[in-house]
């Protein structure tokens, strides 16, 4: 009883094993729900669906797209973060802030309308997806980073001052190193944002292939059974990243542990 | 009681902060050496006053940390004026480094040290100074997973690695139960006698405490009609008698003292 009064109490605490039947509970709820409402619809059902994942999986060429979009989205991942690492830690020295500060603003720029300017400035496709790609993520990293350089707390600064650091180790101290987990979690949350740009970015340029190659082409013939299936995929290994990159973070980083309220 | 109050190693000069409102106004005080035959004899200040009166920001300025809009603060036998670094800071929060294990907070706060030193001696000093603040098996640990308590001890100890004498606690008793804050207490007292010129200035609103260890209080207020805290009062624990004695708290003339205070403020 006192189990499901907790359920519905702000702020109660669940224990693992129940909190991962809670999970199975409802993913049951909603494919059971999806399969009833979806039954000779247009929209397929769980079961065609993983049927239609069966079959993708099998073919020939999945592994070659999913290797080819993974690849661009990791290179384009690590591109990105260097960049937003480099523009956020300079952000501390004046001269460097207003760009910092501007770029946040940047992620207002609809790429569509950059695409052309894009193509002109880059030799293939490759680099078109690749530079559009690090334009379109390079501002949400930043607008991470920067807030929580922002939400340092002043008190750390001045325990560097009375160490007897300077204005250089206190970055590398406060700012570089104790930010560092943190910096896993930005590029956790922001994976995703990659994850669902590369979709986008991949229609570009069909050459390469790449899961947005096969998800545009099936749209095209209106096949959403394999449509919905490259999404469930799309979406299982975003889920998978996501779990790796948190478990990394408490990897590297065993104090973030006791910071995570469980 | 034998005692010589010899140079000035500290003082405040015509301090004033405003920024909306006047915060603290014409702030005058000195600290002198005080010594004692056949001992080390630190110097232990405590500056009284009010929850919201301006204590922290004259906690700032005394650490160098902030600079205020008249007058200043000098140290050391040469009365130079002070520079952020050179007077060790220990927060009402005792803010560390929670990315770091509390050795490597320790070995931070030596790295700060102007002494050159060996790895060996380095190691040595640590484990002395973790051994004497009760700390040996929490080296490992990160801040998170200590006590208020345990945060404070290595906060404190972090400063004093640094070599500075003089050391900042801002309310060192707040938060704590009593036998942890006798405990405090005991920790001072010997940190003031590590070394001639270690000077704890305390700035607390806990009277009883902070004049228990303390051998000159100065009380910070208001006055009547007048804007800004300033020092009100200064009570000399040493012409008095009421200083460096471990009992003193059970001291009937310290006890009315306290409670006179108390009535003052």
């Amino acid at each position: 009883m006192n189990f499901f009064k907790s359920l519905f109490t702000p702020f109660a605490r669940v224990s693992n094993r129940n909190y991962t039947f809670l999970i199975i509970i409802d993913c049951a709820i909603a494919l059971l729900l999806w399969q009833v409402f979806a039954a000779g619809g247009l929209i397929p059902t769980p079961g065609r669906i993983a049927g239609s994942v069966l079959r993708i999986v099998s073919t020939d060429d999945f592994f070659d797209n999913l290797f080819s979009s993974l690849t661009l989205t990791l290179k384009g991942m690590f591109y990105s973060i260097i960049i937003a690492l480099v523009i956020c830690y300079l952000s501390v020295v004046p001269i460097f802030t207003p760009v910092a500060r501007f770029i946040i603003k940047c992620r207002y720029l609809t790429l569509t309308g950059l695409i052309f300017l894009f193509t002109l400035l880059t030799s293939n496709g490759h680099n078109l997806k690749m530079s559009l790609l690090i334009f379109g993520i390079v501002p949400f990293f930043v607008t991470s980073l920067l807030s929580i350089i922002d939400a340092i707390n002043e008190q750390e600064y001045e325990l560097c001052k009375t160490l007897k650091m300077n204005n250089w180790q206190t970055l590398l101290e406060v700012v570089i190193i104790g930010k560092l987990d943190q910096v896993l979690e930005v590029m956790r949350q922001n994976f995703a944002i990659a994850w669902m740009m590369i979709t986008m970015v991949e229609g570009l340029n069909m050459s390469e292939g790449g899961l947005g190659t096969l998800l545009i082409k099936s749209n095209k013939y209106i096949d959403l059974g394999t449509v919905f299936a490259i999404l469930v995929l799309i979406f299982a290994m975003g889920v998978f990243f996501d779990l790796l990159l948190a478990k990394l973070r408490t990897w590297f980083f065993p104090y973030t542990k006791l910071q995570i309220r469980k | 009681m034998t005692y010589k109050k010899e140079e000035i190693i500290l003082q405040v000069e015509n301090v004033n902060l405003k920024y909306d409102r006047q915060i603290l106004r014409d702030i005058n005080f000195n600290v002198h050496n005080i010594t004692r035959p056949d001992m080390q004899q630190g110097q232990v200040i405590s500056l009284i006053g009010r929850s919201g009166i301006g204590k922290t920001q004259l906690f700032k300025i005394l650490a160098g940390l902030l600079q205020p809009d008249t007058g200043g603060v000098k140290i050391d036998s040469d009365l130079h004026p002070v520079k952020a670094g050179e007077v060790g800071v220990v927060p009402q929060n005792y803010i560390l480094f929670n990315h770091r294990s509390i050795l490597d907070n320790l070995k931070l706060g030596l790295r700060g040290s102007s002494e050159k030193r060996s790895d060996k001696e380095k190691e040595d000093l640590l484990n002395e100074y973790a051994e004497k603040f009760a700390l040996k098996e929490h080296l490992k640990k990160y801040p998170m997973q200590l006590s208020g308590g345990q945060r404070q001890r290595v906060s404190i100890l972090q400063q004093i690695l640094t070599g500075n004498r003089f050391i900042l606690l801002d309310e060192p008793f707040s938060g704590l139960d009593p036998v942890i804050k006798d405990k405090v207490l005991e920790l001072l007292v010997t940190i003031s006698t590590l070394n001639e010129l270690n000077t704890l200035v305390i700035i607390s609103h806990d009277i009883e405490n902070s004049m228990a260890i303390s051998d000159t209080a100065f009380i910070l207020a208001n006055q009547e009609g007048k804007e800004g805290a300033t020092i009100t009062e200064t009570i000399d624990l040493m012409q008095l008698g009421l200083c460096w004695d471990p009992e003193i708290k059970k001291n009937k003339a310290f006890q009315d003292l306290v409670a006179q205070m108390k009535f003052r403020m």
